[in-house]
């Protein structure tokens, strides 16, 4: 019996089986993944020396064998007609995944691959027109006429200015430095597009700033800090669920004990080496803290702050070091701006308060008790037993970006951990977890930075909903799901895309390119209409509406460059199949559509303009794109003591030679040429020397004092608008599915336990709603609605509850506000209030196959 | 692999390929696929709700647990159809799992399954639910294993 086809034996990889070495797809971790492609029709054997594996498959022990899972298999049809084998296994070898350790996202990647035999046979293969209000498929060459057509007409008529983009800017999932470059240049070498937001935030900015500007990239640390840190901070951040093999491969033993010797080898001589204590900031009781529970008793302390007081507890704590003195002179004098750190001694530490009061102040604003936050401070910068510097590696993700304040938030944090040397040490840093992988470079972008440097970037959602702009181009990313305030956002695009595609006709349609192309831009001139394009891999939500539906090419199906968050390690994810249909690479599709502008500037004799686009006349193949990205970075033939002068990202210099030459070991980034020798050089650890500033110095910021929730979110907390929407709402992801469940909304696997998008209810408010685990509830405010099922968990406190951002079927950015932080346009997607009720009736094939078991209790 | 083929050369690949490989049978097997033994693992009579029985199967290498659950379950037999087993390797990295009210805790990384529903994995780095094994009753109350429906880890192949 099973709730879906099951296998009992899988096909074994033979000996001569094509070895692709990659990264998976997925989370920020970057686990390795060791790929065999083999026809159909051969077979290897369970002796070591008959398979590819070089395992005895007869006879494998936990942890130490090669996991082989039901998932971890398909069959794909390439090019050439045939049938082959696909086997995507954790890598052996990697310093990220050791010991071949996986999650439960990457260990899908091969049936997530597209397969004419699974589910993802639904992916996009041709080009797709809106023709006669249906999905056309039409060629590349005409698919392009139309787009440069009508962004050419745009541009003549009117100016870039009436351009939106949508873009990712990652790497992993497809994406990586060649897809970043070709997007970067078609927009901001080519087109000149300043209406340009990120795949999952409404503007394009940083999402840390606030730390940036002070001297510190986000990504600092490496992931072997965690195996060496005395004291780990999660700081909104759960990284059990979504970050789970740094998780599992660097806390955990470090949690356990079993990372002392590697400590004692790291460490000054006699310095203690003891297992790490652990620092959970975080409205919910997460798993990542109750795991810990059980491995490192009476070593773990949680921090459960009023949402969006985040910053004042970091303060509080920072006011405690000050007040214990442990921090070090030398160092603040040495590394730092004195002339700032005044500012943020008396406005953030507020040395000018007495102790007692400003704590006591403290303690009102977060809900957390004095003692715990003098508690954390002792945990996270009190000297150890003989006089050594506690080392802390502080790391934190949406709950401090997608907090109230964003730039705030994250400076607070950041600079708790450098008022305590909390960097640049073997086990101390302080940085994002990360989502998502990187791999940006792109030429200079439109907003240099926050409202302090050049700010903040327009609100691109805005500047569409306002009914401005003409061409709206969404690539990689589901805004429907996706942005902030989304009811609104989704329902005003569907309402401008039809409004164009109603001005079309109602009957016959421009049968020629150019008729159609011209009827575009007259309705676009007499309507409100907007002409909407959409490059991924699926029919998405948002790709519903579109006019125009590219098909892009995937992980797997191209050679692509991407670094993890936690190493910052770059390496090669090697092509091992043929895209579906004609789909096509993102950077390939932007190489056709400044090809097509160039030809038709050229047709009219604008020289000046078809230049612009000629930009990707000399790739011809994806390392073309990557060595031609590299020439965005500055000179990197400089000495260790200046590597916080590169870009975090910087790889000049590195080939696909030499990364197929590294293979799972990979570079990490920032990579340095030797002034002497020319050798590649990796960054492990940032900021041992300098900051990056300008005099090297960090630069501290002096917070803003709590002035209270935005009118977006306070208009709910007064009068009867309180009695009508009772329950705080946060938000955020689950273990199992990835970002939107673009790939896993296709999988048995995910969408059996997780039908629905789900709420977490404590179970005193769940008896007083009458509600239980399983039933569907309707959760909604001025802003929107969403149906959920219902999880009954301690994780949340009476009064909260937990939505799961993103699902195929819902998403609780429907229910948050258009408030972005004014300093950096970052949305607060975490916090907001609403109102539950439970729908009547139930779903009884809901109950009868998802688990509603509460998914933190490990005791 | 770029290379274009001719739609002739393709039918002769085609039909080389089915007539030398055999591809009918060498894309997939959906379990049970395998020759399973039968093997009684114990008497309805005997269990008691929340106790776990270790036994191996289908061989002396694979350990599984039998358990009366207290709440129906998909594939469960008995009155309450709350009689299950399941392969006891965690399908994530193959450490033994322990039942520890009313579910699955792997000790290694905290996969967790929840053996009311097919031993979904409900958390954890697992992506596969725990296999389960069919079980079958005679009159006399006797348990008896009969196949398994999933691989068991660190395995090709359940035999």
């Amino acid at each position: 019996m099973a709730l879906f086809e099951r296998r009992d034996q899988l096909p074994i990889p033979p000996k001569n089986a094509k070895a692709h070495n990659t990264v998976c797809q997925y989370c920020n971790v970057g686990c390795g993944y060791k790929v065999y492609v083999w026809p159909v029709g051969q077979v290897g054997g369970v002796q070591a020396g008959q398979n590819a594996f070089g395992v005895d498959l007869r006879n494998q022990g936990p942890i130490a064998g090669q996991t082989y899972s039901e998932t971890m298999h398909s069959v794909i049809t390439m090019k050439d007609g045939l049938q082959y084998h696909v086997v995507a296994v954790p890598a052996k070898d990697s310093p990220i995944n050791r010991n071949g350790d996986h999650s439960s996202r990457g260990a899908t990647n091969a049936i997530a691959t597209w397969s004419e035999e699974r589910a993802t046979r639904e992916r996009l293969k041709y080009p797709l027109l809106r023709v006669g209000d249906m999905f056309q498929a039409v060629t590349w060459d005409e698919a392009m006429n139309v787009l440069a057509g009508v962004a050419k007409g745009i541009r003549d008529k009117w100016s870039d200015d009436e351009i939106a983009v949508k873009a990712f800017d990652h790497g992993g999932s497809g994406a990586g430095f060649e897809n970043n470059y070709g997007v970067g240049s078609l927009f901001f070498k080519g087109f000149s597009v300043k209406h340009i937001s990120i795949h999952n935030r409404p503007a394009y900015n940083s999402e840390v700033w606030g730390s940036r500007e002070r001297g510190v990239h986000e990504l600092n640390y490496d992931a072997s800090d965690a195996r060496l840190a005395d004291t780990i901070v999660l700081w909104g951040a759960n990284t059990y669920e979504t970050a789970s093999v740094f998780y599992t491969q660097h806390m955990l033993p470090n949690l356990q004990g079993a990372t002392v010797a590697e400590k004692q080898k790291a460490f000054a001589k006699g310095e203690a080496a003891e297992p790490a204590y652990f620092v959970v900031v975080d409205p919910r009781r997460t798993s990542s803290l109750t795991a810990a529970e059980q491995a490192a008793q009476g070593r773990t302390l949680h921090l459960r702050p009023n949402l969006g007081t985040d910053y004042i507890l970091a303060n509080a704590i920072a006011r405690v070091i000050w007040e214990r003195k442990y921090y070090d002179m030398n160092f603040l004098q040495n590394r730092t701006d004195m002339q700032k750190f005044e500012a943020y001694k008396s406005k953030s530490l507020g040395v000018g308060t007495a102790y007692a009061n400003f704590m006591a102040e403290a303690e009102s604003i977060t809900g957390v008790k004095r003692a715990d936050i003098e508690k954390a401070a002792d945990w996270i910068a009190k000297p150890k037993p003989g006089g050594a510097k506690r080392r802390t590696l502080t790391i934190y993700e949406k709950g401090m970006i997608w907090n109230m304040k964003n730039y705030d938030q994250v400076a607070a944090v950041v600079q708790m951990n450098v008022l305590s040397q909390n960097i640049g040490r073997p086990g101390t840093g302080v940085g994002r977890q990360g989502g998502h992988q990187e791999g940006y470079v792109r030429p200079a972008a439109p907003t240099p930075g926050s409202i302090y440097n050049g700010g903040p970037p327009v609100n691109v959602d805005k500047y569409l909903t306002d009914g401005n702009g003409k061409l709206y181009w969404v690539i990689a990313t589901n805004p429907y799901l996706s942005t902030p305030n989304a009811q609104i956002f989704r329902k005003r695009i569907h309402e401008r895309t039809k409004t164009l595609t109603d001005y079309l006709g109602q009957s016959g349609e421009p049968g020629t390119t150019q008729g159609l192309v011209d009827k575009i831009l007259k309705g676009l001139e007499a309507t409100e209409g907007l002409f909407l394009v959409v490059q991924d891999l699926y029919m998405t939500h948002t790709a519903m509406d579109a006019h125009l539906v590219l098909p892009a090419s995937a992980w797997g199906e191209a050679n692509q460059t991407s670094i993890n968050c936690n190493s910052r390690l770059l390496r090669l994810y090697e092509k091992f199949v043929d895209p579906p249909g004609d789909a096509k690479q993102d950077w390939e599709i932007c190489k056709m559509t400044a090809q097509k502008m160039a030809a038709l500037y050229r047709k009219e004799g604008n020289e000046e303009q078809a230049k612009r686009f000629d930009f990707a006349n000399k790739w011809a193949k994806d390392e073309d794109v990557f060595l031609d990205g590299a020439n965005e970075f500055p000179n990197n033939k400089i000495p260790e003591q200046e590597e916080a002068t590169l870009p975090a990202e910087c790889y000049k210099g590195v080939t696909y030679a030499y990364l197929k030459q590294v293979g799972q070991q990979g570079i990490r980034t920032p990579v340095r040429q030797d002034p002497a020798t020319g050798k590649l050089a990796g960054t492990l650890r940032r900021y041992s020397s300098k900051f990056g500033t300008k005099d090297g110095k960090f630069s501290w910021y002096a917070t803003d004092d709590w002035q209270g929730y935005p009118e977006e979110v306070s208009k709910y907390l007064e009068g009867e608008m309180a009695g009508k929407y009772p329950f705080w709402m946060t938000t955020g992801r689950a273990q199992s599915i990835w970002q939107t469940m673009y790939n896993d909304r296709l999988l048995p696997e995910k969408t059996t336990g997780l039908p629905l998008p789900y709420v977490e209810v404590h179970p005193q408010d769940a008896h007083k709603l009458g509600i239980k685990g399983g039933d569907i509830v309707q959760v909604w405010n001025e802003e929107g609605n969403g149906n959920f099922m219902v999880y009954i968990t301690d994780a949340v406190k009476p009064g909260l509850i937990f939505a799961l951002q993103y699902h195929t079927r819902g998403t609780s950015n429907s229910m948050t506000s258009g408030y972005t932080d004014p300093k950096t346009t970052i949305p607060w997607y975490k916090g907001t209030r609403v109102n539950i009720r439970k729908i009547s009736g139930g779903l009884p094939d809901i109950l009868a196959t998802a688990s509603t078991l509460q998914n933190n209790k490990f005791d | 692999m770029k290379a274009v083929i001719s739609r002739r050369k393709f039918v002769q690949i085609s039909v080389l390929s089915a007539a030398s490989l055999g591809v009918g049978k060498a894309a997939y097997w959906f379990a049970p696929s395998l020759p399973y033994p039968a093997l009684k693992v114990g008497n309805i009579n005997n269990l008691q709700t929340g106790q776990a029985v270790y036994f191996n199967y289908p061989d002396a290498r694979a350990q599984a647990i039998l358990v009366k659950l207290g709440r129906q379950a998909t594939g469960g037999i008995g009155k309450g159809r709350d009689v299950v087993a399941f392969s006891a390797a965690c399908t994530h990295m193959g450490c033994g799992v322990q039942y520890k009210e009313g579910r699955f805790v792997c000790p290694c990384h905290f996969s967790m399954f929840d053996p009311a529903k097919n031993g979904q994995v409900y958390q954890g780095l697992a992506s596969t639910y725990l296999p389960q094994i069919e079980l079958r009753l005679d009159s006399n109350g006797d348990i008896y294993a009969r196949a398994i429906g999933g691989l068991i880890w660190g395995r090709a192949s359940n035999i």
